[in-house]
């Protein structure tokens, strides 16, 4: 069996808190995790639950209390990882008086690129996240989003083997969640190891060979999606070809909004779209989609604390 | 090494994008300015105004870019989280201290050569244009070589007063490091007044401490030899090579300390 | 964790107090080799206390407070150096900075003057500058009658120019608000200026007007040195007898015991014993007493 991308074992950190008198807060406590070379896992809590306190860990930009933190089998912090890693924090920022290829290129140097190099790659990355033409901007006029898109720039200037992303997704616009997502799942199928946080379940659910469930410093449930029983909570359905009058005739109009023609209908628990389709196709109307809508990352952990017994 | 080359390299690259160097110009055109403007009103004393003029700009400009950008180098990253990415790359935290340190006295360094190189220009210029019976009046010759051991002594100085900013910025905030930085060197000018206090208080105790202090605070005033080469003392070879390994041994432990926190500390 | 030696507490701790000695000792190799202070250095090239005060910018009183410091060293640390030539050569520019950058720094024009006045080799010996100092005081603060009594203590005590004195006593008198003690003073400088009974009673105003220790401890010291005086006036005295007994003076207090006009050696009020220098016919206090050398008063001569 080949060394894992990550090893966490017992990984434990308590940060002081309190001006007055310090009383030890437990951010994280006694994670044990692996994640094999090649694996797109995402690593799932609401917040606070100790996503970003287990990347800082994995970074050595803070210490551990207890346990150790393992990535391509060298310590954490070890430059011999660093050579091989991509990290892209949350809410990333740069430094306001360089442009993106500047930046790019002082990060190659880091890695030993020359500056031809490292501009060569920096055009190449610049260009996959879609910020070719504003390279030689300034980064004090980028907005968020496209500052999440020069993190995930300056996380893959040295060709990673494993890649950190630090809620990838927020700060950004329907649009910049989908090139985000088709980037991740990019990365994944070049065969990098992708370690990625979110407080989004459905932003694990298409991309994920596995996650990981955090909540309150614990590690709740490892395991792949479909198999973590999460519960159904009601449906979207999502229909053509059908008139205003169509859904009152049946009752919906308090929970139906039209999106570009289209009937976007949002279905309870106790109304199951077995009774409903067949009205609705009476009426002509054709079915674009049906979803079912699971519970909340903080809704599932509540229920599984509640019955310990479920919890793996 | 090259590390720290390419961090020292960044740090001179943003103070430029700053403007930092502008200063440079705001100096020429006060020396100039100021030269003219004497020229017109004494006679005789007026190449000692402007070496005295001259020297003192080159330290206080120095000593302002020593401070704010000191104590910015390591507290603006942690600030604005920047340095979340820079930890990430193959860098080691001693080495992130010593570039920066480095960058910024290589910025200081490049402002202290040009602002030098004005100084002598300006002084050449009115030698050239002077009478040699008004020379004749001169204590030194205006482009006078005996300068040199002055600046390189406000540059080492101005070496120290960086590693001071970047020492108290390790741990503590922009504003409290510059109040201290600016404390320590008003501080270290006056010090050597601890030193001889001994014949003022009858405590012994009190002598001690004032004596301790004097050995623990950064004396400053020894790098200051401004006054003497204007009035054409000797500075001895052996001076300045004594008072810049003072420097240097008291940077190198600034240096180690600051790594020292550093490199334990959490950024949350 | 495998930390490098900079990052463990031990290792740096003893890295850290290498270079601290590092620098310590160059500091102290720096001092001895080149002796100038910088503090004197620099006020090598301060010639007035204007400049100095347009160079202070906003922080007059506290830059006035480090000259005065300056000066206390510079007068303590020559007065107590082991050096047979004493320079108090920059004592009255210090001063001089310290009171134009501060014209209230009474302890300045007060204290300053004593210091400049003392006798070498306990001070420079300069009244004139004393008197100076004082003046620039008065113009500053003309209602401060202690300023006038000062200098008039100067023309009587270190100048003895007793009529100046009485006039500077009587300003001082004329001044609201001043002891009523200076009027008398000023009439007995001017009928008996000089005399030991005058001088006593001059010091002994000192001392009870005196509002701080100083001045309290050298009016002690004044006053016993005109007790030491009175001593050696009654010495004076025996050695006469013995002269007229013996037909010539004494060679030495030996011989005034032996001939049973002393009951032993004679010892001035700080328990040294006085000094007969048969050689030169003079009697005086031991110069290692605190009390050398006895203030302007001649001695009067032993008979021959």
């Amino acid at each position: 069996m080949s060394t894992p991308a990550i090893t966490l074992d017992g990984l434990t950190k308590d940060y002081a808190v309190g001006f007055w008198r310090p009383r030890p807060h437990r951010a994280l406590d006694q994670v044990s995790l692996e994640v094999a070379t090649g694996e797109v896992l995402g690593y799932l809590g609401p917040n606070g639950a100790g996503k970003t306190t287990t990347l800082k860990l994995l970074m050595q930009l803070i210490y551990p209390t207890a346990g150790t933190a393992e990535i391509l089998g060298c310590p954490a912090g070890d430059v011999d990882a660093s050579l091989r890693l991509g990290y892209l924090p949350e809410l990333p920022y740069f430094y306001d008086n360089l442009s993106a290829e500047e930046l790019l290129i002082y990060f190659g140097g880091l890695f030993g690129l020359s500056t031809a190099d490292a501009r060569e790659r920096a055009t190449t990355l610049l260009d996959r996240v879609g910020l070719g033409a504003a390279r030689h901007q300034r980064l004090r006029r980028y907005s968020k989003g496209m500052l999440q898109r020069v993190g995930i720039a300056q996380a893959l200037v040295n060709d990673p083997e494993v890649v950190f992303l630090d809620e990838p997704m927020s700060g950004l616009d329907p649009v910049g969640r989908r090139d985000m997502r088709e980037l991740i799942r990019q990365l994944g199928a070049e065969g990098r190891t992708v370690f990625f946080s979110s407080h989004i379940l459905s932003d694990a659910e298409a991309l994920c060979s596995r996650v990981a469930i955090m909540a309150r410093g614990k590690l709740i449930a490892t395991g792949r999606i479909a198999d973590l029983a999460f519960e159904v909570r009601g449906w979207e359905l999502v229909v053509s070809g059908a008139s205003a009058d169509d859904v009152r005739a049946l009752g919906l109009e308090e929970s139906t909004r039209e999106v570009d023609g289209r009937q976007v209908i949002e279905l309870a628990i106790d109304q199951p779209p077995d009774r409903i389709l067949p009205e609705l196709a009476r009426h002509g109307a054709q079915v674009v989609s049906l979803t079912p809508r699971h519970e909340s990352l903080e809704d599932y952990f509540m229920r599984v604390v509640s019955q310990p017994g479920e919890a793996s | 090494m090259a590390i720290i080359g390419r961090i020292a390299v960044h740090v001179f690259k943003e103070s430029v994008r700053d403007k930092v160097l502008y200063n440079l110009v705001l100096f020429a055109v006060l020396l100039i300015a100021a030269s003219y403007l004497i020229g017109q009103l004494t006679a005789g004393q007026d190449v000692k105004i402007i070496k005295d003029l001259g020297l003192a700009a080159t330290q206080i400009f120095g000593l302002f870019i020593a401070v704010f950008i000191g104590i910015g180098l390591v507290s603006k990253e942690v600030e604005r989280r920047s340095i979340y990415s820079l930890l990430s790359k193959p860098i080691r935290r001693h080495e992130l201290i010593l570039g920066k340190y480095a960058g910024l006295v290589l910025t200081l360094a490049v402002n202290v050569v040009v602002m030098a190189a004005t100084l002598y220009l300006v002084l050449g210029y009115m030698s050239w244009v002077e009478s040699e019976e008004f020379k004749a009046t001169w204590l030194r010759p205006a482009a006078d070589p005996a300068m040199l051991p002055a600046i390189f002594l406000v540059f080492a100085q101005l070496a120290l007063v960086t590693a001071l900013a970047l020492f108290f910025s390790t741990f503590s905030s922009p504003i409290l490091s510059a109040v201290l930085t600016f404390g320590l060197y008003v501080v270290g000018h006056f010090n050597a007044d601890l030193r001889n206090f001994e014949s003022v208080v009858d405590s012994t105790a009190a002598a001690y401490l004032a004596r301790a202090l004097y050995y623990a605070l950064p004396s400053l005033a020894p790098f200051d030899v401004k006054a003497a080469v204007v009035h054409g003392e000797p500075v001895t070879f052996g001076y300045v090579a004594m008072t810049t390994g003072y420097g240097a041994a008291y940077v190198a432990a600034l240096l180690l300390a600051a790594v020292f926190i550093f490199s334990r500390r959490d950024f949350k | 964790m495998n930390r490098p030696w900079w990052e463990r507490p031990v290792a740096v701790t003893v890295a850290l107090t290498v270079l601290v000695a590092v620098f310590v000792t160059t500091a102290v190799v720096r001092d001895r080799t080149y002796a100038a202070s910088a503090a004197e250095t620099e006020l090598l090239y301060l010639p007035s206390g204007d400049m100095v005060e347009r160079m202070a910018l906003s922080f007059d009183s506290l830059m006035a407070d480090i000259y005065w410091i300056r000066a206390i060293q510079h007068y303590g640390g020559t007065k107590r150096s082991e050096s047979t030539e004493k320079n108090y050569d920059l004592l009255g520019p210090l001063l001089d900075i310290a009171t134009t950058l501060d014209p209230h720094f009474s302890v300045a024009y007060r204290f300053g003057a004593i210091f400049l006045t003392e006798s070498y080799p306990n001070g420079p010996g300069r009244p004139d500058l004393a008197v100076a100092l004082l003046e620039k005081g008065i113009e500053a603060m003309p209602e401060r009658w202690e300023y006038y009594m000062d200098i008039g203590f100067i023309y009587y005590w270190w100048l003895q120019d007793y009529e100046t004195a009485a006039s500077w006593f009587e300003r001082a008198a004329d001044v609201p608000g001043a002891s009523w003690w200076l009027r008398s003073l000023a009439a007995t400088t001017l009928a008996a200026g000089g005399s030991r009974e005058s001088s006593r009673m001059l010091w002994q105003q000192m001392y009870d007007s005196a509002d701080n220790d100083w001045i309290r401890v050298e009016a002690t010291r004044r006053l016993t040195q005109l007790r030491a005086l009175d001593d050696i006036d009654q010495l004076i005295a025996l050695a006469v007898r013995f002269d007229q007994q013996a037909g010539r003076p004494p060679r030495g207090w030996e011989e005034l015991i032996q001939e049973g006009l002393l009951a032993g050696l004679p010892l001035d009020p700080t328990g040294l014993p006085y000094v007969l220098d048969f050689e030169n016919g003079t009697m005086n206090v031991s110069p290692e007493s605190e009390l050398y050398p006895l203030p302007g008063e001649s001695l009067p001569p032993l008979p021959q």
